[in-house]
């Protein structure tokens, strides 16, 4: 383990950023985790455009993608990724409620690293924060150019 | 038209012979008797007579016997000298005119005869031929087919009864007419290519409309022949026609009916799709606030759990628990519409081997439970795998949770009759059973016929079951008893969608 890597969230829903910050504060994880609220601000995100023109470089560590968000939708955001030399590297997971066989599908033939259904008991969803971001932020060895840090 | 011969039928030729002989031996008699009387120079017509008699109904030969008699008897009875054969050159002409006379009228009858006997023949021929027509025409009357006849400047020449019912026009008052105007035919296509088309191939059909005299419309399938003369040259058109205006009529409604089932299915599919967001929006939308109330009540159970009395925990346990079960309910509420979407993948599978799954999977509940397990003998069959795994492991789960206050449950499943194109699964178990009053209720969804605070649920399972098994062409049903444990049937049919 050489450093906490930087987490990527976007995700519409308040509560559901609340609880998972939370989740993550529990684990001492929530230092570097980005948010965004929707899908054209995660590709203003990606492409340092608009409100994100300066914010600093590099890719994060993990992204933790809502499938159902208001413009652009999580699949198209995923596809964008997936399809750009720059950003196909970075492990995308999908946390979503969704337990729609076709949302899995379609986002494993885009490349997704995980897909993961928000489990609606607290103690267990909890559980699945901290283990995401136990593996992707820490364990796993991220991809050359990731945020982390030491 | 009967009209009688005007001579008799020609004598047989012994008759003919002697008509002659009698004729000319009256002759004789006649001559003789006239010398008697002295009037001298009348034998030869007497004679004539005799040989124009038997020409005329004996035929030539009794002629020609008549015309030597008499020569012979004038001879000998009337040439000088007389009762002898003897004759001078002097008579000669009397013989040649009388020959001349004879073969004359000989000839006269021949040809008389030959006409009459062929116009004889020809009037046979004709009866004949008027009996056959007419009975055509009456056998062509019966038919109920409307059947015509146009010449090849479409004027109509023969008109059956088929016709008068059809189109309203009597013969009379149809034939000498031409059938375009008089029916106010509407052709399918230029008249110049349907004649062109009959005259190549002889033959043409296709629909027609017409008018009748009354002024309706009638669609008509007509077949038309071409009729060549003895020259070859096109001379008639015959028409056959039926009316398939009720036919047409028919069609039409199929047609209307079938577009409006295209339209209805349309709108099914619409509407599935529209379930299928829905419950999308139900997996994803009622999950979120769930997760929220259960999240947030979990943080406020964490954060406040010194200052909150024992009243105060209990309502928050209840508000944990009940979002809970909302959880599983909407989980429980989807695999069920799940069900009825997803596609079946229908192919032969082993009950047996499925039936062990499920009481595998069943048995994780009843861990420290005595429960006695019998599998019988299932055969294979045709089914979704996966969809027939589900209803055992809810049939299965639901004979375990309801046996759960019995000291030693006992619950079996097996094939009870099994025909080549079905087969009935049951489940037995030794239970709390049910009251039968209510067995219409049992596979409803939501229908649940104890307290959920004796036995939890969420009321889908056999709905879910029954679903399954409508899907394979089959039907459930159940039998119980209070308190006496209850049996679960299920019928699998391979004709149906299988």
């Amino acid at each position: 383990m050489s450093g906490l890597g930087r987490i990527w969230m976007v995700e519409d829903d308040p509560r559901d950023v609340e609880l998972t910050l939370t989740a993550l504060e529990e684990y001492n994880l929530a230092n570097e985790v980005v948010v965004t609220r929707d899908g054209e601000e995660a590709l203003d995100y990606l492409y340092h455009r608009g409100n994100y023109a300066t914010h600093s470089n590099g890719n994060p560590a993990v992204l933790l993608l809502d499938l159902k968000l208001p413009n652009v939708d999580g699949l198209e955001v995923l596809q964008r990724i997936k399809s750009d030399e720059k950003l196909k590297m970075i492990p995308v997971v999908v946390l979503t409620s969704s337990h729609e066989e076709k949302d899995m599908v379609a986002s494993y033939k885009l490349g997704v690293n995980a897909y993961v259904v928000k489990p609606v008991d607290f103690h267990e969803f909890v559980n699945a924060i901290k283990e995401l971001g136990v593996f992707w932020a820490v364990i796993n060895e991220p991809p050359p150019g990731s945020v982390r840090k030491k | 038209m009967h009209w009688k011969p005007q001579s008799p039928k020609p004598l047989s030729t012994i008759r003919g012979y002697a008509l002659a002989v009698l004729s000319v031996a009256a002759a004789i008699g006649l001559a003789l008797l006239m010398r008697r009387l002295h009037f001298e120079g009348v034998e030869i017509p007497f004679f004539l007579f005799a040989a124009a008699l038997t020409s005329w109904y004996g035929g030539g030969r009794a002629a020609a016997l008549a015309f030597v008699l008499s020569c012979l008897s004038f001879d000998y009875f009337f040439v000088p000298p007389v009762y002898s054969f003897r004759m001078t050159s002097t008579d000669i002409p009397y013989f040649a005119a009388f020959a001349s006379i004879s073969l004359l009228v000989s000839w006269f009858a021949s040809v008389r005869r030959r006409v009459e006997r062929e116009l004889l023949q020809s009037r046979d021929e004709l009866r004949i031929e008027v009996a056959e027509r007419t009975q055509q025409a009456s056998l062509l009357n019966l038919t109920h087919d409307s059947i015509f006849v146009s010449d090849m400047g479409n004027v109509i020449t023969y008109w059956n009864r088929g016709s008068q019912e059809l189109y309203g026009w009597a013969a009379e008052e149809a034939i000498g007419k031409r059938s375009p105007e008089l029916l106010r035919t509407i052709f399918p296509k230029p008249v110049e290519e349907i004649r062109e088309d009959l005259l190549r191939s002889e033959r043409w059909d296709g629909e027609v409309e017409r008018t009748r005299a009354d002024g309706t419309q009638v669609v008509v399938a007509s077949r038309w022949s071409l009729r060549r003369g003895e020259d070859g040259k096109p001379a008639a058109i015959l028409e056959t026609n039926n009316d398939i205006t009720e036919r047409k009529r028919r069609e039409e409604e199929i047609r209307a009916l079938n577009e409006e089932l295209g339209k209805r299915t349309t709108d099914l599919e619409a509407i599935n799709k529209e379930l299928e967001a829905f419950a999308y929006s139900i997996s994803h939308d009622l999950r979120a606030p769930l997760r929220h109330m259960v999240g947030f009540t979990e943080l406020l159970q964490k954060s406040a759990d010194s200052i909150l009395n024992e009243k105060s925990r209990r309502y928050v346990g209840i508000l944990l628990e009940s979002a809970k079960k909302m959880g599983n309910l909407i989980d429980d509420l989807l695999a069920f519409s799940r069900i009825g979407r997803a596609e079946t993948n229908k192919k032969l599978v082993s009950l047996d081997e499925i039936a062990r799954e499920a009481v595998s999977e069943v048995r994780r509940e009843t861990v420290g439970r005595d429960v006695a397990w019998k599998v019988g003998a299932l055969p294979a069959w045709y089914g979704d795998g996966s969809m027939l795994r589900l209803a055992l492991v809810n049939l299965l789960s639901n004979a375990a949770k309801f046996t759960r206050t019995r000291p030693k449950a006992e619950i079996e499943i097996g094939c009870m009759e099994q025909q080549p194109d079905q087969i009935v699964i049951f489940i037995r178990d030794n239970g709390v059973g049910f009251n039968m009053k209510y067995v219409n209720k049992l596979f409803g969804v939501f229908q649940r016929l104890h307290p959920p605070e004796a036995f939890e649920g969420t009321g889908i399972g056999l709905a879910t079951v029954q679903r399954i098994v409508h899907r394979h062409g089959g039907r459930v049903w159940a039998e119980g008893l209070v308190d006496q444990g209850a049996t679960f049937y299920f019928s699998l049919s391979k004709s149906k969608g299988a």
